[in-house]
């Protein structure tokens, strides 16, 4: 089945009589279409690059866990999280817990995406008067309006903490307008042909405040292998290694560089593609609101922590990417499968991220759960089947390689380091 | 070959000569052109120009969208020389919704028709002469679908009396919560005898904003290039379709070398920059640009679809505003190749503009003049010529209004008032204007190729209808000749057969058939 059909009947479900798992006003139901319309808002609003599509995954997990914990008396993350303090209490009296979702979430949204062009702005006030319409249908005017000025207080304190992280200002779709590039042959050089990408990406992204790295304490992928030119050393060797299994690509080879590749404004991009894992297990298994909610919060923070600490790093190591190396010193026709991406090497940022995704998908769901990625079935690529979630991180870090953008260190070291941003994720205490 | 490309030294200039910029003087006040490209979420695309010699006098008239407001038609009443003058006729084209107009002669009777690209039925408009129209899909069999239509060529199919018409569809305008992935099917109206035949779906289709039917390979059958706004596609990329007399169209393959491109397409302008009797392609997009090249010409046999992007080394750039202090990524549409100071060397018009009021991307963003230098690169000159617009351009056309032998400018732009330039070019080089028309069908000779003798390299135009961003031109083609008094030119015709090269004088305009050629007084 087409996503954008699986997405109609969800939206059914919401607007027909007719429902499958979850009626009408179930909370679920918002917290899962306005997810959905999130992954798109990522693909068609420039500015959203990984890691700041990755940032406003979190702040919306957030917030939605936020104003389902506020209903639920469970924990909030304020105090436990970077920044946050303790949200607007409830006034008394009854609340729809579907309409203050609805309200946090369509206000965040708003927020997070009001860069969006005409028609995300169109499909967000569709979605905000549609659903709004439906989840308020049949409330007492009194429980709508009390739970909607709720929502609203929510979405608002967490729009107002979101805006000292030092991500909430992203201007020339991230891409600085002078840059120095680094000095010798192991540093990053520019290997687009597009103006812009003649600097390099966020350069100051690793600054960011993160969610649950605590400050100043930002996991490190370690030293990559010492940059030489000599045949015999480690680094010309993962050179070669790039080199060598791209003259010797499998359809399978291939089939997975393109699953994994993930590309702004052409996908969901890397921590979409999470995301969406993440939706595809909680509605395949009818997952109550408290979990989901909290399961949406934890990798939108995980992805956004690996990529704050994974671009720290990027900009201490500075290093070359593979299409550089090897045309230099090896080939100098030597073309990749995958377009390269406009920023330094070390480590690999998508592996960094499903490296964290995998640790926290793991500690909800367990070390063999088993699941089909659909991520990318609209682009005609065929779902792929995983035994575990660190199967998936290890492909998506492999799938790096094999698209000739990344050197084997920057996969591995780029999993380690996702792993440990992903263990201080597991040490939220939420439900 | 990319030696040749960007170390070419032409004898037409001295060497190390400054490129001469033009100068425009913007006459939107006094012309009597007065349209607005008006409309929300359905027109924040469209937006298109077309010329045409509606009354045979020799003047390329004007024929501008509307959007919700109706289309419309300006007789061009300027004198030769002189200020740019329109007068506003009625038609028969003011119908509303209309985002783009290309004009062709359909049934070949020899008097310009015109489609119009609208949101919800297309219209095939047969001209009645004298700048008059009347609708005739149904005697012409033109299936105008509903849809939202954003691009458009045509050609005429070897062995056909009528044209075959490629029209581009873009979003499922229903869709409002999940917009993306809906793109609609483009069409191709192929001849049934003499009419057209039920629209054939171009599947698969991928939110088509510029569609061209040029013969990139010399092959003599022209493919369909078609580019695709990434924003709503899913799967997608930029395609090249083979379209081979009678049999189904099909993809170019990545066998066959074509490579995967995705990028929000929304105009292709193409010109043959260096020289070598193959176009280069130059493609709009958002905060970036592509001026693509063969990769490689064999020595025998044809060339592979495989293109190389020499923007970046040709500073064939527009990235983002030049002047003003909006610095983010530009939004760019209609492109044109065209000749702007006479010096033989061929420029390139952006129109560039907002989607709507996208933060992200530049909201003041001013239209490009790049201008080529004699090394084959380009230079900005927008502002330097007067033609630095910042409103919400979309489409545009470059044609010589006033007969003078310098290049014109109209630019339409959304929710603003279309804007015309004079070309005031003082000392601008010789030139030369050349009208093809052929007897029986395809009488605007689409498909041909115009060939000037520079002494050391021959300039070249294929003559397309379509492209471009909503518009395009039909009409006598325009060609700078530098320090050239006097030029050999000949035509090879659509069907292959080419003519005699045959001395022309410069500053002249000549309309050129297989058998004759006449100068226009």
């Amino acid at each position: 089945m087409q996503r954008r059909q699986f997405l109609a009947l969800t939206g059914a479900s919401v607007f027909a009589s007719a429902l499958p798992a979850w009626a009408a006003t179930d909370p679920r139901a918002v917290l899962f279409n306005w997810h959905k319309l999130v992954l798109e808002l990522v693909r068609h609003t420039a500015t959203y690059s990984p890691p700041v599509a990755a940032r406003s995954f979190g702040y919306l997990g957030v917030a939605g866990y936020e104003a389902v914990a506020s209903g639920a008396g469970l924990r909030s993350l304020a105090g436990q999280v970077n920044g946050l303090q303790p949200l607007p209490a409830r006034d008394a009296g009854a609340y729809d817990e579907g309409v203050v979702l609805h309200a946090v979430l369509s206000e965040a949204v708003q927020v997070f995406f009001g860069n969006t062009g005409p028609t995300g702005q169109r499909a967000m006030a569709a979605m905000r008067d549609k659903l709004g319409a439906r989840m308020r249908d049949g409330v007492a005017a009194d429980v709508v309006a009390r739970s909607e000025a709720y929502g609203l207080a929510v979405a608002q304190h967490i729009e107002a903490w979101s805006q000292s992280d030092g991500g909430a200002l992203v201007k020339n779709m991230g891409f600085p307008r002078d840059w120095t590039l680094g000095k010798g042959p192991e540093h990053w050089q520019p290997t687009s042909l597009i103006v812009q990408q003649q600097a390099p990406l966020l350069p100051g992204w690793g600054n960011n405040r993160g969610f649950a790295m605590p400050v100043g304490m930002i996991p490190g992928a370690g030293e990559p292998p010492a940059y030489s030119e000599d045949p015999d050393s480690d680094f010309y060797k993962q050179a070669l290694e790039v080199y060598e299994t791209s003259k010797t690509l499998t359809d399978e080879q291939k089939v997975i560089a393109r699953f994994w590749s993930d590309d702004p404004m052409l996908s969901p991009t890397p921590p979409g593609h999470w995301v969406s894992v993440t939706l595809e297990i909680l509605q395949r298994d009818g997952s109550d609101l408290a979990h989901s909610a909290d399961a949406l919060a934890r990798i939108g923070m995980g992805v956004a922590d690996a990529f704050i600490a994974c671009w720290h790093d990027k900009f201490v190591y500075d290093r070359v990417r593979p299409y550089t190396y090897i045309r230099r010193v090896i080939d100098p026709k030597w073309e990749t499968l995958l377009i390269t991406p406009p920023f330094p090497e070390y480590p690999s940022g998508h592996s960094t991220q499903s490296g964290a995704a995998a640790q926290v998908l793991t500690a909800m769901f367990g070390d063999t759960f088993s699941f089909d990625d659909a991520t990318h079935v609209d682009d005609g690529i065929p779902a792929r089947h995983f035994g575990s979630f660190w199967a998936a991180a290890e492909e998506a870090a492999v799938s790096r390689l094999y698209g000739g953008i990344h050197f084997r260190a920057a996969n591995d070291n780029g999993l380690k380091q996702g792993a440990a941003v992903g263990d201080y994720i597991n040490a939220l205490k939420t439900l | 070959m990319k030696a040749a490309f960007l170390g070419l030294c032409l004898t037409a200039l001295p060497v190390g000569a400054e490129v001469l910029v033009p100068q425009f003087a913007e006459e939107t006040a006094t012309a009597g052109v007065n349209q607005i490209y008006a409309g929300e979420w359905e027109y924040m695309v469209g937006g298109g120009a077309a010329t045409l010699d509606c009354n045979a006098d020799a003047r390329a008239d004007l024929i501008l969208a509307g959007g919700t407001n109706p289309a419309k038609l300006f007789v061009n009443q300027s004198p030769k020389g002189g200020a740019l003058a329109f007068a506003e006729a009625a038609s028969g084209l003011e119908q509303p919704g209309v985002l783009g107009v290309y004009a062709l002669d359909i049934d070949s009777d020899g008097v310009s028709d015109v489609v119009l690209l609208r949101q919800g039925e297309n219209l095939a408009m047969r001209g009645l002469g004298n700048c008059k129209f009347e609708r005739a899909n149904e005697v012409w069999g033109f299936d105008g679908g509903d849809a939202w239509s954003s691009a458009f060529s045509a050609t005429w199919e070897q062995g056909q009396s009528w044209p075959t018409l490629a029209v581009g569809d873009y979003i499922d305008r229903k869709e409002d919560m999940f917009p993306w992935g809906s793109c609609t099917d483009n069409w191709l109206h192929r001849p049934d005898g003499l009419k057209f035949g039920a629209p054939l779906p171009l599947t698969p289709s991928f939110c088509a904003l510029s569609m061209l039917f040029t013969d990139w390979n010399r092959s003599g059958t022209p493919s369909l290039r078609v580019s695709n706004d990434r924003e709503y596609y899913k799967g997608g990329q930029e395609q090249l379709w083979h379209l081979e007399p009678g049999q189904p169209p099909r993809l170019f393959t990545e066998a066959e070398g074509w490579k995967r491109l995705r990028i929000w397409g929304m105009g292709i302008a193409s010109q043959d920059l260096n020289f070598d009797g193959f176009p280069e392609y130059f493609l709009t997009s958002m905060a970036d640009n592509k001026l693509q090249t063969l990769a490689e010409i064999p020595a025998d046999g044809g060339p592979k679809p495989v293109f190389s992007d020499v923007a970046f080394a040709r500073h064939a750039i527009a990235q983002r505003p030049y002047i003003g202090d909006d610095l983010n990524p530009s939004t760019g549409w209609h492109a044109q190749f065209e000749d702007v100071n006479n010096d033989g060397l061929t420029d390139l018009f952006i129109a560039k503009g907002n989607v709507d009021a996208m933060p992200d991307f530049a909201l003041k963003d001013p239209n490009n003049l790049l201008l080529q230098r004699e090394d084959g690169s380009f230079e900005e000159a927008g502002d330097r010529a007067g033609v630095a617009a910042m409103g919400l351009s979309r489409g545009a056309a470059l044609a010589d209004f006033n007969a003078d032998g310098l290049i014109d400018l109209v630019v339409v732009n959304r929710r603003e008032p279309a804007q015309l330039w004079r070309n005031t070019t003082q000392a601008a080089g010789h030139w030369l204007s050349v009208q093809l028309t052929q007897d029986g069908v395809n009488r605007d000779a689409i498909g041909a190729w115009v060939e000037v003798d520079m002494g050391s390299h021959i300039q070249r135009r294929e003559i397309t209808l379509g492209g471009g961003h909503a518009g395009g031109i039909l009409g006598a083609r325009h060609f700078g000749l530098g320090g050239l008094a006097s030029v050999p030119v000949r035509v090879i015709w659509p069907d292959g057969t080419a003519g005699a090269w045959q001395d022309m004088a410069a500053d002249s305009t000549y309309v050129i058939s297989p058998s004759a050629v006449r100068a226009v007084p």
